[in-house]
């Protein structure tokens, strides 16, 4: 074979070779990206009920409303850490409830409709 | 073992770079028909196939090196799933598959040994080596330090890139050119003298342009990896980098000699002329290739040295050139002009020295003489005192709770001497040789936070300083730096008012931790570039109305772009119990480490007023700051203070309206310089 043919070959492997190695970081790439996406809890299907835990701390209560305001942490898989209004199930469950306690508490329900099912206080702020 | 890694990395580099010198140098001048050129081509070729395995070996046991470097013990150099975790895990690794695949490739095209029926034949071989070895070459950048530069990687990467193959072009070929030249001067080897004339003739010129590109290169990878002066002179990294321009300074002159008299020489009378100049040309190419070797030397230990960017440069001389700490002095402006005009004329001249041919001596003698003088002006009243330190970058950030720690320890270590509030008041200060130093007055600018941290480890003897180092940790220190910091900050933040001065930022607003119950903590910092910030400093039940006041705008203000955050001046315990839930607060309010900020932040309580100038001024029992986008503390109200202030909102929103007309000012340094 005349060397000029050898070295042609030699470049199209070479291309092969590459294309193939780019190919694989891609998949790999792809992978780790899912990896993330699943850790961060954004694949979590909708429409199904779920039952979610948090902490936060009493900003208001709104009796009439049976509501009240949290400075909560990250609740995993639904919302970054936030002040807002949660709904309680039922207005009993807030009954002593203070400004400025901290408590761990539940939500139920399908995301977004979700209501508060249950607290613990943990302090006072 | 970092030496078992520079040393294979300088074998590694020295083969990689000597196969794209061998194909870039044969190519030079075409298929040789003479007997002595084609002899050493054929060594070339052979000096190729062995450069390739070499170079096949040394990346073999740098990938080991690296195996044991990653693992982090010796042993597993020799294990087989050390290496396959590098190769598969590590940016090292995608790189050393990738270079490793090319120089196989390489070598086996070289071991195939084709026969070259024509000159296509012979020029594709030479021409598809050279391109296998420069990216072998070239890819090196991946798995240097230039892989490393975030951000702008990119511009690095390339700069790296060219570097390595503009090394490989000039310093690769120059131990097969000294073969050519060694065998072309024998009197057996008259035959190879017109193509080896040739070779040197093309190489002269390829060899310059590589040569430019190598310190244009250069110049910009020490930019990307260095930075700075005391990084360059301060650091072990900056120190090889200058060991290698020194090496560089007798292979340019060498390089010199060989175009200006013995390269027009070889063409020369052969017996007399030619063979001479030619022999000499072979000695001298021999040297520059040994000179080449020492500097590849130098580039593998720079390889295995943190860059100066990162490391802690220690000056080594006993001053600095600083124009913010003198060019405010009377009569330096003045003299840096003059001076700087003279040297510029110096300059001039020696770029015409560069043109002219006839009394060239004497305008090299007058320009270098003009710069001398120019230089001579123009520095000496710029240089400051400095110290080994000088240029020591503080590990511990501007944040409340450092300058908290440096107030404790200021109070401890400090105030007998200095005085409560910094003047140089103190009563242990009264006997010493030296009036202890005002920290608060305005020449504190011209030192730097490593001058200050080399007085305070080993003292001022001659003021009668005391030494810190035994007593004072490390951090201890940084957090006094950044106490006197807020110190020297806080009395520029004297004239602060209820009014914004518009696009005056001055005063940098110390990072803060704003820790709410359960919620994570949030910096100060993270507001940057998104909102201004109404930092609220209260008391209760003093500041109750106020508080209410701002509850209920607190939509107003967000809709102006404003976070309000509460600081409790009184510790803080169960405030947010005591202020209740009427009206609603929403805003965050610092349940955790509030006394730290309430501490530094205090110290922005000075104002203008007679009460301001006293050495220790009471702590108003409600205060608001306004930090603004970029960082700055840009307006104070302390209630009761000398007019309504923000008593009434619309005042403030005013305020708030001014700043968010303002085009930002670029976020505040980092640290103190």
């Amino acid at each position: 074979m005349r060397l000029w043919r050898v070295i042609l070959l030699v470049n199209l492997a070479l291309a092969v070779g590459l294309l193939l190695g780019y190919l694989a970081w891609g998949r790999a790439l792809d992978a780790t990206q899912r990896a993330l996406a699943e850790l961060r809890g954004q694949a979590v299907p909708a429409g199904v009920e779920r039952v979610l835990r948090a902490r936060g701390v009493v900003r208001a209560v709104v009796p009439e409303i049976n509501v009240i305001v949290l400075s909560h942490e990250e609740i995993a898989g639904f919302m970054p850490p936030m002040t807002m209004g949660f709904r309680a199930q039922e207005g009993k469950l807030l009954d002593g409830v203070e400004v400025g306690d901290v408590l761990a508490f539940t939500l139920r329900g399908v995301p977004p409709n979700l209501v508060l099912t249950e607290l613990r206080k943990e302090g006072k702020l | 073992m970092t030496a078992v890694a520079a040393a294979l990395r300088w074998a590694h580099l020295l083969f990689t770079f000597l196969l794209v010198g061998i194909f870039g140098l044969t190519l030079l001048a075409g298929r040789a028909t003479h007997s002595t050129p084609r002899s050493w081509q054929a060594r070339m070729l052979t000096w190729s196939r062995r450069a390739a395995l070499a170079a096949l070996g040394s990346g073999v046991l740098l990938l080991a090196v690296q195996a044991a470097h990653v693992a982090g013990r010796a042993g597993a150099a020799l294990e087989p799933s050390a290496w396959i975790g590098v190769l598969l895990a590590t940016q090292f690794g995608a790189v050393w598959l990738l270079r490793m695949g090319v120089i196989l490739l390489l070598a086996a095209l070289l071991l195939l040994r084709e026969r070259e029926e024509s000159t296509a034949d012979w020029a594709a071989l030479r021409v598809e080596g050279w391109l296998l070895a420069a990216g072998a070459a070239g890819a090196l950048a991946w798995a240097g330090h230039a892989a490393a530069v975030e951000p702008g990687g990119g511009l690095a990467l390339a700069g790296d890139l060219l570097h390595l193959v503009a090394a490989g072009v000039w310093l690769g070929a120059l131990a097969p050119l000294a073969a050519l030249l060694r065998a072309a001067a024998t009197p057996a080897g008259a035959d190879g003298r017109p193509h080896a004339v040739l070779v040197v003739r093309r190489f002269s010129r390829l060899a310059l342009a590589a040569m430019l590109t190598l310190i244009a290169t250069g110049l910009w990878n020490t930019w990307m990896q260095v930075g700075d002066l005391p990084s360059l002179i301060g650091t072990r990294y900056g120190g090889l980098l200058l060991a290698k321009v020194g090496l560089l300074v007798p292979i340019l002159a060498l390089a010199t000699v060989n175009r200006r008299r013995l390269i027009p020489a070889l063409s020369g009378e052969a017996a007399t002329v030619g063979r001479p100049a030619m022999t000499r040309l072979a000695r001298f190419v021999s040297f520059e290739c040994l000179l080449a070797l020492a500097i590849v030397a130098v580039v593998a230990a720079l390889g295995v040295t943190p860059p100066g960017r990162h490391d802690t440069p220690w000056w080594p001389l006993s001053f600095r050139l600083s124009w913010e700490a003198t060019g405010g002095l009377p009569g330096v402006r003045t003299r840096f002009l003059i001076g700087s005009q003279i040297a510029v004329v110096g300059l001039l001249a020696l770029v015409v020295a560069l043109v002219i041919v006839r009394s060239r001596l004497l305008a090299v003698a007058a320009g270098l003489l003009l710069l001398a003088v120019g230089l001579g002006t123009a520095l000496p009243p710029l240089s400051v005192d400095a110290y080994p330190t000088t240029y020591r970058r503080t590990t511990v950030p501007y944040h409340a709770s450092s300058i908290s720690r440096g107030l404790e320890l200021y109070r401890g270590h400090c105030a007998a001497c200095h005085g409560a509030a910094g003047w140089g008041d103190g009563p242990a200060g009264a006997g010493l040789p030296r009036k202890p130093a005002d920290l608060t007055a305005p020449h504190t600018a011209q030192h730097t936070a490593g001058d200050m941290f080399w007085w305070l480890s080993r003292g001022i003897p001659a003021g009668g300083m005391p030494g810190f180092a035994g007593i004072l940790s490390e951090d201890d220190c940084w957090d006094l730096i950044n106490f006197i910091r807020a110190l020297s900050a806080a009395d520029g933040a004297r004239m602060l008012s209820p009014a914004v001065e518009p696009n005056r930022p001055r005063v940098i607003a110390p990072d803060a931790t704003i820790a709410l119950g359960p919620m994570p903590a949030k910096s100060l910092k993270e507001f940057r570039g998104a909102r201004s910030v109404l930092l609220v400093f209260f008391a209760l039940p003093d500041s109750k109305r106020r508080l209410d006041v701002l509850a209920r705008s607190y939509e107003t203000l967000q809709a102006l772009g404003t976070e309000i955050v509460g600081v409790p001046l009184d510790g803080g315990g169960g405030v947010l119990s005591r202020l209740g839930g009427d009206p609603p607060i929403y805003f965050p309010v610092v349940t955790e480490g509030s006394d730290e900020i309430a501490r530094a932040y205090g110290l922005f309580r000075r104002t203008l007023s007679p009460e301001g100038m006293t050495p220790d001024p009471p702590m108003p029992s409600h205060m608001e700051l306004l930090v603004d986008r970029a960082g700055y503390l840009r307006a104070r109200w302390i209630p009761g203070a000398g007019g309504p202030g923000w008593a009434s909102l619309p005042v403030l929103v005013a305020e708030l309206q001014q700043l968010n007309r303002e085009t930002p000012a670029p976020p505040p340094a980092e640290h103190v310089h």
